[in-house]
């Protein structure tokens, strides 16, 4: 098998980074996919409780790459999700213990096994960025609809470019309300400024907070907008690229209504 | 809803428009690694340069950035009222 490598990166901290890479991971192994989501925020893990497996680790990707254990000793099995696994982060060590070459060994391996390997890189761009892309095929930038988020989308936009990695955007947390009074930068005006390509639009959705809350993947509830955003990017990824990418919308009220008729708004 | 209709009709520039220009112009001042003083000093001598040779309406004059992977292009853009008389016949005299 081999797989490909998918690095999950923003520059800037809170734009949904982990709830990117914890729902893009499941929804590709709902799709019938061997996925395995790394980690790679060492010192300040998160992906294991979003996922809801925070229980069941034992030995961590610093193991691994230090070789204290195997692969497949550290990888956790979903029971919910067939096929998906986790790598959890160490919480004790910093992000130097990683070496760009442990990183790259681990990769090799990883790739060998599995469709999709999906790493949560850490904020910032140093060294935790860097481990994170190093073995990357294709990276996703994640950023939300406000001025500091889309700086920093730059910043790393270009940080990849230099790696040869042509990265595709997600646009979080759009509020159609907002967009549509003209106090949010629409996914036009996003993609305007950073000029890359779409790879989806994720409405802002309070069942992101409860699926966190309860350590449920958001793509297994059905009734989440921001879940089925999620899962029409994993099958864009995983070879539908003639899916259509959804537009968030304002759905209910008379206002709305007419405004859309009249043009007033997208 | 009303909000929209009103910010429609009044004019009055929305917080996201401001939002995008100010986010353009900051990369490009990240990139380049200049300020905003550069800028106004630069596009204050192609004013001039331009004036030399056509009449100009410099208060419609507008200065942009378009963008395309890594490459920030810096359009000013300019309506010409019309040319110069005396300063194409010095042009074509040299």
């Amino acid at each position: 098998m081999e797989g490909k490598i998918i690095v999950v990166t923003s520059g800037k901290g809170g734009v949904g980074k982990t709830t990117a890479t914890a729902s893009i991971g499941a929804a590709l192994a709902l799709e019938g996919n061997r996925v395995a989501v790394i980690d790679m925020d060492i010192g300040l893990r998160n992906l294991d409780i979003v996922l809801g497996l925070e229980n069941r680790i034992v030995f961590n990707i610093v193991d691994v790459v230090n070789k204290r254990c195997n692969l497949s000793q550290a990888l956790i099995r979903d029971r919910r999700i067939e096929n998906l696994f986790l790598v959890p982060a160490s919480q004790s060590d910093n992000k130097d213990v990683l070496t760009a070459l442990g990183v790259q060994r681990l990769a090799k391996q990883l790739k060998s096994e599995f469709n999709y390997v999906i790493m949560d890189s850490p904020a910032g761009i140093e060294k935790g960025f860097e481990n994170s892309v190093v073995a990357a095929d294709e990276a996703i930038v994640v950023c939300t609809p406000d001025v500091s988020s889309i700086k920093d989308a730059d910043r790393v936009i270009g940080l990849l470019y230099a790696r040869s990695i042509t990265p595709r955007l997600i646009v979080n947390r759009i509020i159609p309300e907002m967009v549509v009074r003209g106090d949010m930068l629409s996914h036009e005006d996003v993609m305007d400024i950073l000029s890359i390509d779409l790879l989806g639009l994720v409405p802002m959705d309070d069942q992101v907070v409860v699926s966190t809350n309860t350590g449920v993947p958001l793509v297994m509830q059905n009734q989440s907008l921001a879940g089925q955003a999620f899962r029409r990017i994993a099958k864009r990824i995983n070879g539908e690229t003639d899916l259509p990418i959804q537009i968030p919308t304002v759905k209910t009220g008379i206002w709305s209504k007419i405004t859309q008729k009249l043009g007033l708004t997208k | 809803m009303l909000n929209g209709f009103m910010k429609k009709f009044s004019g009055k520039k929305s917080s996201k428009e401001t939002a995008k220009k100010r986010l353009q112009f900051a990369l490009v001042y990240d990139k380049l690694e200049i300020n905003e003083m550069t800028l106004e000093s630069l596009q204050k001598d192609i004013v001039e340069v331009i004036s030399k040779y056509f009449e100009i309406d410099t208060k419609s004059l507008q200065l942009e950035v378009q963008r395309e992977h890594e490459l920030s292009a810096l359009v000013f853009n300019t309506p010409i009222l019309c040319v110069k008389k005396n300063k194409t016949y010095n042009a074509q005299n040299i």
